[in-house]
């Protein structure tokens, strides 16, 4: 009964993924994500309905242009459309740009080279201060204690040289990545992460202390404010202008600056996921992958497993310190609390939830424990408290909502949410939701290089999610 | 390049482990596109002596030259680099990748790939892996498992995977092929096939092999040169017939019944 | 030698003991002398000069009159360490893996052995409780958070660890670091659900708090008196006296015995007959009942817990287990007591030394370092590591 449903169900997948059908459910599902988040743009369904949406783009069989185009719609058009109508949404898809970044860098280390990183946040702390200090006023405060810093002191910098330090972040934080890693030429295994986790725990205590002897990062406080670049002229009337009528209400340019960040974000996890792949795809991929499934027989092969582990450090951390800088700039603000341990532990939830190694996978992975975190417990949180503010009381344990404690804040308990993750995907899905799927090539001599399905031919790169679904 | 040049070469290497010495004073020569072999009883140091030359153990004495070439304080992957390539006693093939992808790991050393050319997509990086791909496949016919390219490694039955352990360290386009017990768990079927294609590799690609076999009958068969051990020391070396004859191996190594083990 | 002849029940006993007091004086002897030579070298420095003009007093005088003080809490502190690292070692002796949830196993010994004593409190028992009901009490606290922790510890292997075993190193770890994420927060979730407030205070009763002098001594800026507070005595004696019951059980019992041969090589024990399974949990249960008891010595000392309170005792633990040698019991003892004085030490004159540049926040930080640079240089510890090599 229970199986017939299940193929019953599966046929209807697969009709639905073939042929024409594709394209009809995906460009439906968008218009109805569309709608739904336009029509109630508080509405946490309707924001998932669209996340889906957009999902699916990648998920069903396309031809790739279409893929492109439709994605690229969604990116350019639908996002800052539906953000500007309710800003919050823009403030979530930040997030999940940031963060799938930052996976994206964790996975080279944890996912392909097979090292686990638990200090991996240092770095995207790295990038943070870097625009952190050359950003705002603190060069003039060295001398001063945290706190007492003049009305009129200026800034080192202009603005628009938060770009070049997006760039120098990336830079900066490789190099630290180097140094954090050299400790892999000596360490082995679970000592590496312990290691690292040390390291990560240091730099976070530092920045907390280094506003004595010198004020470098005005210590628990942290830095403010930090500048965001310029807006041109004239650009947010421009956008009310056009965006508007279709919005139904103007943004202010604070607002605006959501928008500009999400672009920004989104120009740096392309930038990633392109280096990513390409690096997967090839020999350094390739040994890096080698590395984790057998470090020896790798040497053996002439792999200098030391060297390239090191190339993964840097790499990984480049991402990072990239996004610190975009991180800082669009908060105007950084303190050591944004670069804890239990940040390090969240990125590394959404690699091992999304399935270690696998692009598409942490990126979905960092996008459902962003909305998981950012969105479903809120809106729990939030439920509870109104359930607290009413008269409300539970029938049978005649239990009344409003004395329930005001600890009891499920927006609270996001260590309880990543450590269940990773305990349960350990055990029953260690290959995550996404496993990483095999590079199939075209070779002559197999027979299954000449069946296609007629249309998956789209994704030439062949990171097009595999039916390989290893379940273990 | 003369017959007489010196190919790998070891003089007086020890290798110790704490107060055990498990390769004594080893003096080891090899020549070019010749198939040598190492037996001697469990314990005889022949995979220590095997890990020494491939750089996976630092020998605490002696010196390994290759063409030459100290080696002796090379790390393993550099020694590959020279072109000495290895197998393993118990396979060690990468199991999450595809037969082809472990293959291709085998030329990491042969790609000249920059960083530049992998982001850029670079026509030097096209070219070089469409011609890996091609080499893989070619590889993969020579050794006799073609049409597997895309099967995980670790889902192939045993003997494929020896093949395919062996096409991975010919992507290495070695001159020394070092291999470690290559036939270990094979049927005598297997066994006789391995056999062909390692004076194939001999002959045709005029790759030089050192063997370490337990299967007296293959190392009989093959070897040019035989190199017996035991307790980490060289006890006897020959041509297959009087290493046959010889009393000390006989009683070093094959021991009872070895009389009937080498006719039958 | 003497020692060598007593019958194996008393030299397991002895032995420890005396190992420890040697571990205890020949630490506080090698740090009390680099702190006087330190002192020595910084005299007529500006450290110095500063000091003469805040507190008239030169650093050498200074650094002298504050050492017993310094060296009383090292020990303290080292006794905690010492017993939390105790459980890392077992289980990596074991199992050859980290047990990263074992910060949280002392967490939870902690706060259930001040449950219990708040659960008194409210009873109205504690308030009139004599001085050898008081210590009944504080007794029946340790069982309690030993039977939590070590119950605790038991059900997170069988539920999040074993499943795991035999699959690459890093998967039961970062299982045990999502243990140790949900551990933090299902405490917080039942200490705020039951009072809305997730910190809790340990209990003032009986003489913890007096404070018994010691001994007195004359220096040139006057008499310096030296004090111990009776809560340090009771950590202290109380460690010793777990951490040579534990060399006890390990040494001289026949479960002990099979705990050391799944160590050796678990596959050949269980040929041998041994439990493997049974012998495994049996070393978390061991290894989170001691956590679990330092955790309430912990509370006993400094008074406030919170569910996060784990993550440093446990990292510095974790220090102790591997600069001693991780898997060496003995290792572990004096790793934690060296940590426990280093740490006590840099919290004491570090502001002072660097003349107020670094406080003692870089306790810390000087921990990890530590601990990252015996991982680099010597990772086998001081005593060297006892695990077995397993291909």
């Amino acid at each position: 009964m229970k199986n017939s449903m299940r193929e019953s169900l599966a046929r209807l997948a697969n009709h639905l993924n073939t042929g024409r059908n594709p394209y009809v459910v995906s460009i439906s599902l968008l218009v109805v994500g569309t709608a739904l988040v336009y029509l109630s743009p508080r509405s946490i369904l309707a924001f998932l309905v669209f996340a889906g949406a957009t999902a699916m783009i990648y998920f069903l069989r396309m031809n790739k242009t279409a893929k492109l185009a439709l994605a690229v719609f969604v990116a350019v058009v639908l996002v800052p459309i539906l953000g500007a109508r309710n800003i919050f949404y823009l403030e979530v898809i930040f997030q999940i740009a940031v963060f799938a970044a930052l996976s994206l860098g964790l996975n080279i280390v944890v996912g392909f080279s097979g090292i686990l990183n638990l200090g991996y946040v240092a770095f995207y702390a790295a990038g943070a201060y870097l625009w952190g200090f050359f950003g705002s006023q603190q060069a003039f405060l060295l001398h001063e204690i945290p706190g007492t810093a003049p009305l009129d002191t200026p800034f080192l910098l202009a603005p628009e040289w938060f770009y070049v330090f997006v760039l120098l972040g990336i830079i900066v934080a490789a190099f630290v990545g180097l140094l954090l890693g050299l400790p892999v030429l000596r360490v082995r295994g679970d000592y590496l992460a312990i290691v690292t986790l040390g390291f990560g725990e240091v730099v976070r205590q530092l920045v907390n202390n280094l506003d004595k002897p010198l004020n470098l990062t005005n210590g628990p406080q942290g830095i403010t404010p930090i500048q965001k670049p310029t807006l041109p002229q004239g650009v947010v009337d421009a956008f009310n202008a056009v965006v508007g009528p279709l919005v139904g209400n103007r943004v202010t340019p604070s607002q605006f600056y959501n928008i500009v960040f999400y672009f920004i974000a989104l120009i740096v996890v392309l930038a990633a996921i392109v280096v990513t792949h390409r690096l997967d795809d090839s020999k350094i991929g390739r040994a890096w992958t080698a590395i984790r499934e057998d470090e020896l027989a790798a040497t053996a092969m002439g792999i200098p497993a030391n060297k390239l582990k090191l190339a993964a450090f840097a790499v990984g951390a480049s991402f990072a310190g990239g996004m610190g800088v975009i991180f800082a700039a669009s908060r105007t603000f950084v303190s050591p609390d944004s670069f804890n341990f239990m940040q390090s532990i969240g990125v590394l939830t959404m690699v091992i939830l999304g399935g270690i190694g696998s692009i598409p996978g942490v990126i979905i992975g960092a996008a459902v424990v962003i909305i998981l975190n950012l969105q479903v417990l809120q809106s729990f949180s939030l439920y509870l408290t109104q359930l607290r503010q009413s008269d409300a009381v539970i029938p049978i344990l005649n239990f009344a909502w409003k004395d329930l404690s005001t600890q009891l804040d499920p927006a609270k308990y996001q260590r309880l949410l990543f450590g269940l993750i990773l305990v349960l995907m350990m055990i029953y899905r260690p290959a995550g939701l996404i496993p990483a799927s095999r590079r199939i090539r075209e070779l002559k001599g197999t027979p299954d290089a000449s069946v296609s399905d007629g249309e998956t031919n789209g994704d030439a790169n062949g990171d097009a999610p595999e039916e390989a679904d290893d379940d273990r | 390049m003369t017959d007489n040049e010196p190919f790998l070469v070891t003089e007086g290497v020890v290798k110790r482990f704490g107060g055990l010495i498990a390769v004594n004073k080893m003096d080891f020569t090899i020549d070019r596109g010749k198939i040598y072999s190492i037996i001697g009883p469990n314990g005889a140091g022949k995979t220590t002596f095997f890990n020494t030359i491939s750089g996976i153990y630092r020998a605490d004495e002696g010196s390994i030259t290759f063409k030459g070439k100290h080696i002796g304080r090379m790390s393993a992957d550099a020694i590959t680099a020279h072109r000495i390539a290895r197998t393993f006693q118990n396979i060690r093939l990468f199991s999450s990748m595809t037969v082809v992808e472990n293959i291709m790991v085998g030329g990491y050393t042969r790609l000249r790939q920059s960083p530049l050319d992998i982001l850029l997509r670079l026509k030097r990086f096209r070219d070089e892996e469409r011609a890996a791909e091609i080499k893989a496949e070619e590889l993969m016919e020579y050794v006799g498992v073609h049409g597997l390219g895309n099967e995980l490694a670790c889902n192939l039955p045993y003997g494929a995977q020896r093949r395919v352990e062996i096409a991975r360290a010919l992507a290495v386009e070695p001159e020394l092929l070092l291999l470690d017990e290559p036939t270990a768990g094979m049927n005598p079927h297997e066994s006789e096939d391995a056999l062909i294609l390692f004076r194939r590799l001999r002959d045709e690609l005029g790759i030089a092999i050192l063997l370490i076999e337990h299967d007296m009958r293959v190392v009989m068969k093959v070897s040019e040169r035989i190199t017996v051990m035991d307790y980490g020391e060289k006890i006897a070396e020959g041509e297959p017939k009087d290493i046959a004859a010889n009393p000390k191996v006989i009683e070093a190594y094959l021991g009872r019944g070895a009389a009937s083990g080498l006719s039958a | 030698m003497r020692i060598a002849q007593l019958p194996v029940s008393v030299r397991e006993i002895v032995k420890p003991i005396g190992r420890m007091v040697v571990f205890v004086v020949g630490a506080g002897a090698v740090f009390s002398a680099f702190m006087v030579l330190l002192a020595l070298v910084f005299k007529g420095s500006a450290a110095d000069r500063l000091l003469l003009e805040s507190m008239d007093v030169g650093i050498l005088p200074y650094t002298v009159s504050i050492l017993p003080q310094v060296l009383i809490d090292g020990v303290t502190l080292g006794f905690v360490y010492a017993a939390i690292a105790l459980g890392y070692t077992m289980v990596y002796g074991v199992l050859e893996f980290i047990n990263f949830a074992h910060s949280e196993i002392f967490a939870i010994g902690a706060f259930a052995g001040v449950e219990f004593l708040l659960f008194m409190e409210r009873l109205g028992i504690l308030a009139g409780a004599g001085p050898l009901f008081a210590y009944m009490l504080l007794m029946m606290a340790v069982l309690a958070g030993m039977m939590a922790s070590g119950a605790t510890a038991v059900i997170v292997e069988r539920t999040a660890y074993r499943p795991l075993r035999g699959a690459p190193r890093i998967v039961p770890l970062i299982s045990a670091i999502g243990v140790s994420f949900v551990l933090q927060d299902l405490i917080r979730l039942v200490e705020s659900l039951t009072s809305g407030q997730f910190h809790r205070i340990f209990p003032t009763f009986g003489n913890f708090d007096d404070r018994v002098s010691l001994f007195a001594f004359e220096m040139k800026m006057g008499t310096v008196y030296v004090d111990i507070q009776v809560k340090s005595i009771v950590v202290i004696v109380a460690a010793v006296l777990m951490l040579a019951g534990l060399n006890y059980i390990v040494n001289a019992t026949r479960v002990g015995k099979a705990i050391r041969a799944v160590a050796q090589d678990r596959s050949s024990a269980s040929l041998m007959g041994v439990y493997v399974n049974g012998i495994i949990s049996f070393t978390f249960l061991l290894g989170g009942a001691l956590g679990g008891a330092a955790g309430v010595l912990y509370a006993l000392k400094f008074t406030r817990i919170d569910p996060f309170i784990g993550f440093f005792p446990g990292m510095k633990a974790f220090t102790a287990a591997v600069l001693g040698g991780i898997g060496n019991l003995t290792g572990a003892l004096l790793g934690g007591i060296v940590l426990g004085m280093l740490e006590s030490f840099a919290g004491a004159y570090l502001t002072t030394f660097t003349m107020g540049a670094m406080g003692a926040e870089y306790k810390d930080i000087i921990a990890f370092a530590i601990l990252i640079l015996i991982l680099i240089f010597r990772p086998s510890g001081l005593l060297g590591e006892q695990v077995s090599q397993k291909a």
